[in-house]
């Protein structure tokens, strides 16, 4: 299946009536199975490309559809994983993987039987009963991961998911969804500020310009996985990248 | 421990009252403990030719619930679309702060004119006291359910009636809890204004007022205690739940 | 800013100890410690001193000021002031129809029934039955007083004691004591009449009064529709009573858990009697309770209709009842009965139910057995720089009037003391 944005665009009033544009015009085309990293500095319209993806907010222009079909509402071919307050207090880590499946009117024995799996897959059996607030930050990301996994979609799309976390847990939940991805064969589409992060689990990465983000340049990395971080080949990458960052972020333009 | 604790003041206060009574000697200003004693030992003695403690107690029970329950029944689904609806809210929001400082008592003579005797003015007394906590709370506890949360359940394809049912209900629970908790303290203080009405011959607010008119002050220092009491079973009733359902509240992340 | 915001915080704590503490202060409720000087204790028009008059909502808390020395008296109606007698509070030093000027008020109204003009226009018959049952029932206490005082006791407190202070004291004892201090009478006499006027007129002149009665050039017009007392005179002369056609509506009839509507718990409680003497009922539904709520208008022995008995905690609240026609008929006091009129209530005093029956209690052991004893304590304590402090049911009740009245007769000023 493919993705393909189509000049994707968004563009809002504010409360003072001035129009703010949040975004140019974006055509991109997702191949099946690919993990791509949406990279730009911060403001650039990254979260809300994502959200336009999602069915979360409205494309001002242009088009998005999946194998040719166009979607405009949240498609149940895709997953949203959100950065944090995403799980329902409310709920045992069980009650919560099988929200999905719960919203679509599956049987309980059944919706019980696929949470676990899910949670067996991100690493995490035998914590059903507990609640989120009993997690640590990297569980409840796995959790979340569970849920999204849960409904079966084609495409996951995550904002930034480990952006909250510590600089080791990050590491080791980037470990992790390599892991999953390779075992679900899922199309990620990724949004990011951190280069390194991009470098490490992307097939292409999409850097985007300053706000209104336009697409600056797209980067494919050289497939080999598991990948080392320090190693040369990926040293050179990341300093293109950064450089670009770099160049975006910069107030004198 | 701290259970134990709560009970340590109520004690010495009581025996600090019986010594200030005997220091005093006026049993106008003081009555002994000797004199209200009896009322509460024998509640289901009738007193004065009104009824038995007991009897009483049930009955301004039975008309604080109905009023108590009606409120419920507006204030939380009108909390909901004013919490949800920013237009709702706007709508309403000058009309019920301009109501909200009136106190229930000085809707006496309205609720006799309009009502007429009987038990329908007393409830509608009762229903003005708990509705502003519970509709407030109602609407602070919808406001309160994080974005993100909604936004979880869009994604996976929840429809509006499931967002309500599944998100918002269980994310406001709480804070909707915590205005019911409040609405029925205020209106068991209002069962004394609402039975002040002409027309209800029973109930703890009019054996209070009955003994103040014939200057029985032990029967009103007795009425005071057992709707001290009532009062502090219920809200404990209350708590309870609240322990049980609500403990994730304050914890969400 | 958080300095700014602690600051604050602490001024306005301060400020409402401040305030607190002021307030006890000022709570008492002498007139002497407050205003200063304001009112000299005597002048040419007041050459005796000042009297300070505390008004309060209703009698019931009265016995528990002037046992807590907040006041020196209490003028009020019964049982309150043989209750203040017998549980050893006070004595009483004059009973209202000795009060001043001499024979001013020695038939002074206390309590009327009144009806609504559009039910009496309705339903004349009726009314004029109910009627005929309070006179029978006006006579039999006067002819049973120790009955009349049991059932009595039985309707307010459940023949119960009243606790006041350490003293426990039996209700039937109480209302036996204060049964006779009370006119039990209907005639709409020409004294009465007279006696009503001057308490019109007084309360015209506090400026309560100033619509309808003030303003109508027959007052009596205004005030009065006698003719329930005649046709109920001839009812029970004649020893005769048709039955009248029954009526659809319940009837709602107020009043006040007074020993001045014992006519109504007489009624009621010994129905038997007058059912079987004079052919006309009211039974309760619920024999067994000690108020009942609702009785069978019976005439003889038929059910004409069901009626609504409704007690109220003070004469205005059946007023507004009965302006909102919750109430069809009520015994009540003349002078809610008065504003009532005088604001556009519907309603005309039919007869009075009872004269007299209010009472000046003073602290047991003053030296006040009389008007007179009073009135020298009063002028002693004045000149002392302590005016004696008396409370009251209420501005514009009949005995706020006649207190007034009786102390500026008697040369002193009246002050309002204010809590």
């Amino acid at each position: 299946m493919t993705l393909v944005l189509s000049e994707v665009s968004r563009t809002f009033s504010s409360e003072k009536a001035e129009t703010i544009e949040a975004l140019s015009p974006i055509s991109l085309s997702v191949n099946n199975e690919e993990f791509i990293c949406i990279l730009g500095p911060s403001g650039c319209g990254k979260t809300t490309l994502l959200r336009i993806i999602a069915g979360l907010e409205y494309a001002s222009s242009g088009s998005i559809s999946v194998d040719g079909a166009p979607i405009t509402r949240p498609s149940p071919k895709m997953a949203m994983i959100f950065q944090e307050y995403s799980l329902f207090p409310w709920r045992t880590v069980e009650e919560n993987v099988a929200l999905g499946l719960e919203l679509r009117g599956l049987k309980k024995p059944d919706r019980v039987a696929a949470a676990e799996k899910y949670l067996d897959l991100v690493g995490l059996k035998g914590f059903e009963e507990r609640y989120p607030h009993e997690l640590s930050g990297g569980m409840r990301q796995r959790v979340a991961v569970a849920r999204a996994l849960a409904i079966e979609p084609s495409i996951l799309l995550m904002d930034e998911p480990f952006g909250a976390l510590d600089a080791q847990t990050r590491n080791r939940m980037q470990h992790e969804l390599l892991h999953i991805w390779e075992k679900t064969k899922k199309t990620i589409l990724f949004v990011t500020h951190s280069v390194d992060e991009a470098v490490f689990l992307a097939d292409r990465i999409v850097v985007l310009t300053h706000r209104p983000g336009r697409i600056k340049e797209i980067v494919t990395i050289p497939a080999t996985r598991p990948r080392e971080r320090t190693s040369e080949d990926f040293g050179q990458i990341r300093r293109h990248l950064l450089d670009m960052i770099r160049e975006e972020s910069d107030p004198a333009q | 421990m701290t259970r134990r604790l709560g009970l340590v003041l109520p004690i010495l206060l009581i025996i600090g009252w019986e010594i200030a009574a005997i220091i005093v000697n006026n049993p106008f200003y003081l009555p002994k403990l000797e004199t209200v004693i009896p009322v509460l030992l024998s509640p289901f003695s009738d007193i004065l030719g009104t009824g038995s403690l007991v009897d009483n107690a049930l009955v301004s029970i039975e008309r604080v619930v109905l009023g108590f329950a009606l409120a419920a029944a507006v204030a939380i689904p009108l909390g909901i679309g004013m919490g949800r609806f920013a237009v709702l809210n706007d709508f309403f929001d000058v009309t019920l702060e301009l109501f909200r400082p009136v106190p229930p008592l000085a809707w006496v003579p309205l609720a006799l004119a309009w009502f007429k005797i009987g038990i329908v003015s007393i409830v509608f007394i009762i229903f003005i006291g708990a509705i502003f906590p519970i509709l407030l709370n109602t609407v602070d506890g919808v406001r309160g359910v994080k974005n993100t949360w909604i936004e979880v359940g869009t994604t996976l394809g929840a429809g509006e009636r499931q967002i309500l049912t599944k998100v918002i209900l269980p994310g406001a629970a709480p804070t909707i809890w915590t205005g019911l908790r409040v609405g029925f303290g205020i209106s068991w203080m209002c069962v004394v204004a609402a039975e002040i009405l002409p027309g209800p011959t029973s109930g703890l607010g009019y054996l209070i007022m009955y003994a103040y008119n014939l200057g029985q002050i032990n029967v009103i220092i007795a009425g005071i205690i057992v709707i001290g009491l009532i009062g502090l079973a219920i809200d404990q009733g209350f708590k309870a739940v609240e322990k049980r359902w609500f403990g994730w509240r304050g914890l969400e992340r | 800013m958080k300095s700014v915001k602690i600051a604050a915080t602490a001024f306005i704590a301060l400020a409402l100890i401040l305030v607190l503490l002021t307030a006890g202060c000022t709570q008492s409720a002498s007139p002497s410690g407050g205003a200063g000087n304001a009112s000299p204790a005597s002048s040419s028009s007041a050459p005796n001193g000042t009297v300070g008059i505390l008004e309060t909502s209703g009698v019931g808390p009265m016995p528990s000021l002037l046992a807590t020395g907040q006041v020196d008296g209490y003028i009020a109606w019964q049982p309150v002031v043989e209750a203040g007698v017998e549980s050893n509070i006070g004595q009483v030093a004059v009973y209202s129809k000795d009060l001043p000027p001499t024979g001013e008020w020695s038939n002074h109204p206390q309590n009327v029934f009144v009806v609504r003009k559009d039910f009496y226009a309705q339903n004349p018959d009726f009314v004029n039955d109910f009627s005929a049952l309070n006179l029978a029932a006006t006579q039999y206490i006067n002819d049973h007083p120790q009955e009349s005082a049991g059932i009595v006791a039985d309707w307010l407190a459940g023949k119960q004691n009243f606790t006041y202070g350490n003293v426990s004291v039996s209700s039937v004892t109480v209302v036996s004591n204060a049964l006779p201090t009370i006119e039990f009478t209907n005639d709409p006499s020409d004294s009465w009449k007279s006696s009503t006027s001057d308490f019109v007129q007084a309360l015209i002149d506090i400026g309560s009064v100033n619509g309808f009665v003030k303003n109508s050039s027959d007052r009596d017009a205004v005030l009065y529709n006698f003719q329930p007392y005649q046709n109920a005179e001839a009812i029970i002369a004649a020893k005769n009573v048709t039955t009248p056609t029954p009526l659809q509506n319940t009837v709602n009839v107020g009043y006040l858990m007074a020993v001045d509507h014992s006519a109504l718990f007489v009624a009621v409680k010994d129905w038997q009697y007058f059912n079987d003497t004079y052919g006309i009922a009211l039974k309760p539904e619920d024999l067994t309770a000690a108020k009942p709520a609702v009785a069978d208008f019976l005439v003889n022995g038929q059910k004409v209709a069901t009626v609504n008995l409704v007690p109220a905690n003070a004469g205005p609240n059946l007023m507004q009842l009965a302006a909102t026609n919750s109430l069809q008929m009520s015994y009540v006091g003349v002078p809610p009965a008065i504003s009532a009129i005088d604001i556009g209530t519907p309603i005309t005093i039919a007869y009075p139910i009872d004269n007299l029956g209010s009472g000046l209690v003073v602290t047991k052991g003053a030296p006040a057995q009389d008007w007179q004893s009073f009135a020298a304590w009063a002028k002693q304590r004045s000149d002392a720089g302590q005016p004696l402090v008396i409370a009251a049911p209420g501005r514009g009740s009949i005995q706020d009037v006649m207190l007034r009245y009786a102390l500026q007769n008697s040369g002193f000023a009246v002050t309002d003391v204010k809590v």
